[in-house]
């Protein structure tokens, strides 16, 4: 905890004024936070990606009080009959049979609760988007202060490496390795991840290339700091803002491609996802029948959960990058 | 585990089992996996890309049907999203702070949430099956019109849907990547300079600030001009499209490797070919990076 306040208010401190010591007071790392947080609260469209973000987390979390049914029980298959509409539509158009509409969001072909599968679907989504940024972040961080930081030969490899990742697009690549590991979250977790950290390992790169150069490293070198000290103390504090921005765009992309996948059919079949939701939708022709409740809730949910953590990357990005603060 | 591409066939039922083991053994199946790849390099020099196990037809053949297709629709979508991304990032910058400005931005934000395929679903629903303005899937009418501008219009009506899906998820990145350079320009000596010179605003952000900020913007189409061939797997997945993203996963689920690795290769050559004609670009584009080389060495 210690930890991560310290790491926030060297990031508040980032871009107005260099501050670098090496003890900062505890009252101190209090008072920077709540700096940060006037800052961050202050903007609007911050605020509300976090508010958004909390309440698909509360959703998820709270999915079997929520949700009338568990999508995984077969007792949820045939509670209505397939494609039915959801009630409210009644409100609408009188002509349609009440024995003909079922629930919050009508029901799939399978006469399965739509809403039930929406709600469950948050879990799968926030799971992956968390864990494949998480080591997209981690890998990506490591390789780009290694690389950085060492420079020379290992440098080179490192960087001939992500080259070659980066090179290769995204999305077909991630196509064949889930297909070739076969479809579990876990799989698609480890796909997401490890197919998506060079473009964090480039950026913390050029950063740890920029402040490695400053004089406040010479000098902790002159004074006999090591290594990993340098590292750790000095320059991975002052890269973090980037990596706190670039944590929120990765959870969304990962997001995406997580529902993009499942779309084509590669999710885990144990767990309902809003993109495999799609993929049966797409699959059973809700689009000639006009299911709309079966195609536009997950793809609304998609959209709003990976707007939340792009709000927040964005305030974030407004907040940490100097080069976007109003000079004038 | 990956699966062999011979099993496939015969589950398809295209081989007898008896005749598999032939197969594998005409096509070095049978052989260790660095023998098979000596053969596919040899073959490659020699200018060969193998042969599909599933199109049964040269991999150069089945890529180079669809590599049009995936191009224009590609092209056209990028061009259209990268005039609009700087359009709407220079007004949000010339007005920051302003509604203009908030509404731009998060509308390209939440544009660049949105799930591909999601809004192509949308689309086909609506405008296609609803309204039944749009054809609803598929490169050409079948049978295709003869005369050749009949078919030029059938084949752009057929991508309409298909493009403005593309443009409008990928409009979001060029306006915000505009936007922040153009807000960094602005900020620069030479924009107080030519404002104190007394120059109109017009002038001010399009003769001096624009320009300078283009750069980024531009660099950033040129490189992803080398996707291009990589297609749009999702929005082809739902509009049908005969391209190449399309051609990559239905690839992959057969297990006909050898379309797969041409299309890597073609794809890693042309996003090879893209960077560096960015790095091109982007010297005649800014005349200082020549001057850094001279200084440097």
């Amino acid at each position: 905890m210690v930890f991560w306040i310290q790491e926030l208010n060297m990031l508040v401190f980032r871009g107005d004024k260099m501050v670098f010591r090496f003890r900062i007071k505890q009252k101190q790392y209090i008072k920077r936070l709540k700096n940060f947080s006037s800052m961050y609260f202050r903007n609007r469209l911050g605020v509300a990606g976090l508010l958004l973000l909390l309440v698909f987390i509360l959703v998820a979390m709270l999915a079997p009080y929520i949700a009338p049914f568990n999508p995984h029980d077969v007792k949820s298959i045939g509670v209505s009959q397939p494609f039915s509409p959801p009630f409210w539509i009644k409100f609408f158009d009188k002509s349609i049979p009440s024995d003909k509409v079922y629930g919050l969001l009508g029901t799939d072909e399978l006469g399965r609760d739509i809403f039930s599968q929406v709600v469950y679907g948050a879990r799968v989504s926030l799971i992956v988007g968390f864990l494949a940024a998480f080591i997209s972040i981690f890998v990506g961080t490591v390789i780009g202060l290694i690389s950085g930081y060492i420079g020379g030969v290992v440098d080179e490899i490192l960087m001939r490496i992500t080259d070659i990742l980066l090179i290769i697009p995204g999305l077909p690549l991630m196509i064949v390795l889930a297909a070739i590991l076969g479809s579990s979250l876990m799989n698609l977790i480890t796909v997401i991840g490890i197919t998506s950290w060079p473009s964090i390992a480039r950026i913390i790169r050029s950063q740890v290339l920029t402040v490695k150069e400053m004089k406040f490293i010479e000098a902790a070198r002159a004074i006999g700091c090591g290594d990993g000290y340098i590292i750790f103390k000095h320059i991975l504090p002052n890269v973090s803002p980037l990596i706190y921005v670039n944590a929120a765009l990765n959870i969304a992309n990962a997001i995406l491609i997580e529902a993009g996948l499942s779309f084509l059919g590669l999710g885990d079949p144990n767990y309902i996802s809003w993109g495999m939701m799609l993929f049966f939708a797409d699959q059973y022709q809700a689009l000639i029948k006009l299911a709309w409740w079966y195609v536009f809730p997950p793809g609304l949910c998609i959209l709003l959960v990976v707007s939340s953590f792009v709000f927040i990357g964005h305030a974030l990005d407004e907040i940490l990058n100097p080069r976007l603060r109003l000079r004038r | 585990m990956p699966g062999d591409p011979v099993s496939m066939l015969i589950a398809e039922r295209v081989l007898k089992p008896s005749v598999a083991e032939e197969v594998r053994i005409k096509f070095g199946l049978n052989l260790p996996l660095w023998q098979q790849y000596l053969l596919y390099i040899k073959n490659l020099l020699s200018g060969y890309l193998g042969y599909s196990f599933h199109w049964k037809e040269p991999v150069i053949k089945v890529i180079m049907e669809r590599l049009p297709n995936t191009i224009m629709l590609m092209g056209v979508s990028t061009v259209f999203s990268f005039f609009i991304g700087i359009f709407l990032g220079a007004i949000s910058a010339w007005r920051r702070g302003t509604k203009t400005d908030v509404t731009i931005v998060t509308g390209s934000l939440l544009f660049y949430s949105v799930p591909v395929f999601w809004i192509g679903m949308l689309f086909l629903m609506l405008l296609g099956y609803y309204l039944g303005l749009f054809p609803i899937a598929g490169t050409i009418s079948r049978p295709p019109p003869r005369e050749f501008f009949a078919r030029i219009w059938d084949f752009l009506y057929h991508m309409t849907l298909p493009a403005l899906t593309l443009t409008l998820i990928s409009f979001g990145d060029y306006t915000l990547l505009m936007r922040n350079t153009l807000l960094d320009v602005l900020t620069q000596d030479y924009i107080v300079t030519a404002r104190a010179k007394g120059l109109s605003e017009k002038v001010v952000l399009f003769r001096h600030a624009m320009r300078n900020a283009l750069l980024p913007t531009v660099t950033a189409v040129a490189i992803s001009l080398g996707f291009i061939v990589s297609g749009a797997t999702l929005t082809e997945t739902v509009f049908s499209w005969n391209g190449v993203g399309r051609l990559i996963f239905d690839a992959m689920m057969m297990r006909d490797y050898p379309v797969l690795q041409g299309a890597f290769l073609l794809i890693s050559i042309s996003v090879i070919i893209a960077n560096y004609v960015a790095d091109l670009l982007y010297g005649f584009l800014d005349p200082r990076i020549k001057y850094a080389g001279f200084q440097g060495g």
